[in-house]
């Protein structure tokens, strides 16, 4: 995860060549490459933290929600039906957490969270596939409806529940973390060395293989599992012609409105799963817990170009750098001398595919931020906190070109209507 | 779809924008229904007084701050029979939304009203001059001209004090000779609790190293109510040698101790005994001593001055010598070190040692 950061200009690199995909083993190189540059401004900047096996550990952490919510926006998506509602379904899914996390353990939290999404998605699904109602109102309706819900169910279920109050729910409980032994300790020994690139990667593989929460296994699986099922089952094939081509689809028999409701009641289950992880990861369901996750999954999902592994290198890199502003600011300042590599190798790579505009863009501002690190020692504490957003926004955008959402996305359908 | 994409985010945008009004609505409506109850204000005033009381985020049942002024009005309600209307706020909402809360409690014919937090600051100076008559208290600011008048209380606390004793607590107690600090909100009033906290660690141990890390910036006081945040914040101090932090974080405390109980460190609590609250029992083992800030007693003697027809308008400062301020001594983690801290104590009531307020 930690090379997330740059792996995004792999895709730079390769999607402008006209369709020519990149190969897992172009992608492996460009990430080795990336996670190099990573070693070598941590060893020149002694910030430990840029690969230390706690910020990898708390990137993934971070970043498994806002994965899990573009995740879910892409299962919505691919089968043409926007899904703004991505916040809303959440906190239906972080209030269910909570609600069966202090009963029954933090498994039937999971359940729940999950359930109460699915909720939430069939209502999705209800409004706009059978009543045809625009999808951007439903989605909206939907993060009006949720908060002003699960406020409601707070003040009526946890109330007066011990360790309870009217806006949070006792504590959920956790599910188990799994380290492991032998090779946890090795890799810190190594981790502490400091030696170029090893010490960074022994940080890496400790903060995967150290206290690791199941969940971020769960949510892991859950991305490898939706990648085979859109791409590689005929229901995945199905699906996406529904959202590429409704009418088409419907010529040869498929049942679109059935695999629309599949798609988005799915969508809001692991959108809800990801609420449930938040909470179970906070400890309780608080109010307001979510803080914009699900718009940012959305964001990422975008910049990710409706693919997995799109999503996944966007959600890790907001991740990634959300763990270090918290865990220190000199990191931060670090960062800002990887960002600016990082842009000047995307400049001279979109200058290669004639994107002129985005190419001087990324020079300029790449140039800027080399210049900033080097005349300053740290980065104000009021910058700090914006460093996420800046960095996955200047990055996604500036590395993902041409976008292309499903055709039929949010386009209306209604069957027999093709002639 | 270049179009599309704009009007998604547009409505993204606006969805935000929504919600945040929803949530303010829900609590205006809470407001509503109780003002045909309260019928004719200062006619239907009778032997009961009527005491409204506006939370700041998180409101009753936070185990923090909001729940301790909440037992300060739980108390003088059973004392003096009062009639009280409680109301709270929502995350991310506008000064307007603090400003018609106190409205409706003014018009619906409650006097005193207390507002909790801060956060009430400009709203409450605007409000208290439309209603001459009626006693306001603000717990937690006193700014000259913005929130001071003839009928505005301001109750505030000398959490530098406390602070300062429990950093004399953490830098007695570190091995590694080195603290954590986590605040919520980079606001002055946490600052001030850094301030003391800091100076408190250096006054045992000039060579201690102390950590400062803030969760968010204003205007988002997410800080204050993100456990996750407080987690990764402080895992990080203590990967780089801290071993105990303080969590002057709000509901975001509970992640620092969740991050001290996984790596045998320790962490100290604010505001309320946390030790003692349900909400943490998982981890009140590695809560070595909390700064304790009686907003319950500022509560009930400022009710208890109305009730008495002695109200004074101004500051009415809480600190170490007042009793408005302690340290925790729960879990007797800090048993072998309480003649030190008193002596301490006894010096800052003394004024010998001047805590500082500012960073």
């Amino acid at each position: 995860m930690t090379a997330g950061g740059l792996t995004v200009g792999a895709e730079a690199t390769a999607a402008p060549v006209r369709r020519k995909r990149i190969t897992p083993v172009t992608y492996l190189i460009v990430v080795v490459l990336a996670f190099l540059v990573l070693a070598a401004v941590r060893t020149m900047t002694g910030a430990t933290d840029l690969t230390s096996s706690g910020t990898v550990a708390a990137a993934l952490t971070a970043a498994v929600p806002i994965a899990l919510a573009g995740l879910s926006g892409m299962w919505a998506e691919r089968a043409g039906v926007i899904n703004i509602g991505l916040e809303g379904m959440m906190v239906l899914g972080t209030w269910g957490a909570g609600f069966a996390g202090y009963q029954w353990g933090a498994w039937a939290a999971v359940f729940f969270g999950l359930l109460l999404g699915a909720i939430g998605g069939l209502l999705h699904a209800v409004a706009t596939v059978t009543f045809g109602v625009d999808h951007i109102i439903s989605g909206v309706a939907i993060n009006l409806l949720a908060p002003g819900l699960a406020l409601y169910l707070s003040k009526l279920y946890f109330s007066d529940a011990p360790g309870g109050g009217q806006k949070q729910s006792p504590p959920t409980g956790d599910v188990a973390h799994i380290t492991i032994p032998g090779v946890s300790d090795g890799l810190g020994t190594i981790e502490k060395k400091e030696w170029f690139f090893v010490s960074d990667l022994a940080g890496l593989l400790r903060g995967i293989t150290t206290n690791l929460s199941l969940l971020t296994v769960l949510a892991a699986l859950l991305i490898i599992a939706s990648w085979y099922v859109l791409r590689r089952t005929p229901f995945g094939l199905r699906l996406r012609s529904c959202g590429e081509a409704p009418i088409a689809a419907e010529s040869l028999g498929v049942n679109v409105y059935r695999y629309k409701y599949a798609a988005v009641v799915i969508s809001g289950a692991v959108v809800g799963l990801g609420g449930a992880i938040l909470a179970i990861n906070s400890g309780r369901f608080n109010d307001g817990q979510t803080g914009g996750r699900g718009f940012i999954g959305l964001a990422a999902m975008i910049f990710g170009n409706w693919r997995a592994g799109g999503l996944t290198t966007g959600a890790g890199l907001f991740g990634y750098t959300d763990a270090m502003q918290l865990r220190g600011e000199s990191a931060v300042h670090a960062l800002v001398l990887l960002l600016g590599i990082a842009l000047l190798v995307l400049a001279v790579v979109q200058f290669r595919n004639r994107h002129l505009v985005v190419s001087g863009v990324a020079l300029v501002i790449g140039a800027v931020l080399v210049f900033w690190f080097a005349t300053t020692d740290k980065i104000p504490a009021e910058l700090v906190g914006a460093a996420p957003y800046v960095v996955t926004i200047l990055v996604l955008a500036l590395a993902s070109q041409r976008l292309r959402p499903p055709k039929a996305d949010g386009v209306p359908y209604r069957r027999g209507e093709g002639g | 779809m270049r179009r599309v994409r704009g009007l998604r985010l547009a409505a993204g945008l606006l969805a935000v924008g929504l919600t945040l009004a929803a949530c303010g609505g829900s609590g205006d409506d809470s407001g509503n229904t109780a003002t045909p109850g309260s019928g004719g204000g200062t006619s239907a005033a009778g032997p009961k007084m009527k005491v409204g009381m506006a939370y700041d985020i998180g409101g009753r049942g936070d185990q923090s701050f909001n729940d301790s002024a909440a037992r300060g009005l739980d108390k003088v309600k059973a004392q003096y029979g009062l009639d009280v209307k409680e109301l709270e706020a929502t995350a991310g909402e506008s000064p307007a939304q603090k400003e018609d809360r106190l409205r409706q409690l003014a018009d619906g014919g409650y006097n005193p009203i207390i507002a909790v937090g801060f956060a009430y600051s400009e709203s409450i100076g605007k409000v208290a001059k439309d209603y001459p008559e009626i006693h306001f208290a603000i717990i937690d600011d006193f700014t000259e001209g913005t929130d001071t008048g003839d009928n505005i209380a301001n109750l505030t606390f000398a959490e530098n004090e406390g602070s300062f004793l429990v950093g004399a607590a953490a830098a007695l107690k570190s091995k590694t000779h080195n603290v954590g600090f986590v605040g919520g909100v980079n606001t002055p009033l946490i600052k001030k609790f850094e301030a003391g906290y800091t100076a408190g660690a250096k006054a045992v141990d000039p060579s201690v190293k102390v950590q400062v890390k803030y969760l968010t910036q204003p205007p988002d006081f997410g800080g204050f109510n993100d456990p996750g945040k407080g987690e990764t914040a402080a895992n990080g101090m203590f990967d780089a040698g801290a071993d105990i932090v303080y969590a002057a974080a709000g509901g975001s405390g509970s992640g620092v101790f969740k991050a001290a109980k996984a790596k045998g460190k320790l962490g100290i609590g604010v505001d309320s005994d946390q030790y003692n609250l349900p909400a943490l029992a998982s981890v009140k083992d590695v809560i070595m001593t909390s700064m304790v800030k009686r907003v319950d007693l500022a509560v009930t003697d400022f009710v208890t001055s109305v009730h008495d027809g002695k109200f004074a308008a101004g500051n009415k400062v809480y600190d170490l010598k007042a009793g408005g301020i302690e340290y925790a001594t729960s879990g007797g983690k800090i048993d072998d070190i309480k003649t030190k801290l008193e002596e301490y104590k006894a010096k800052i009531v003394s004024g010998e040692i001047k805590v500082p307020a500012k960073v």
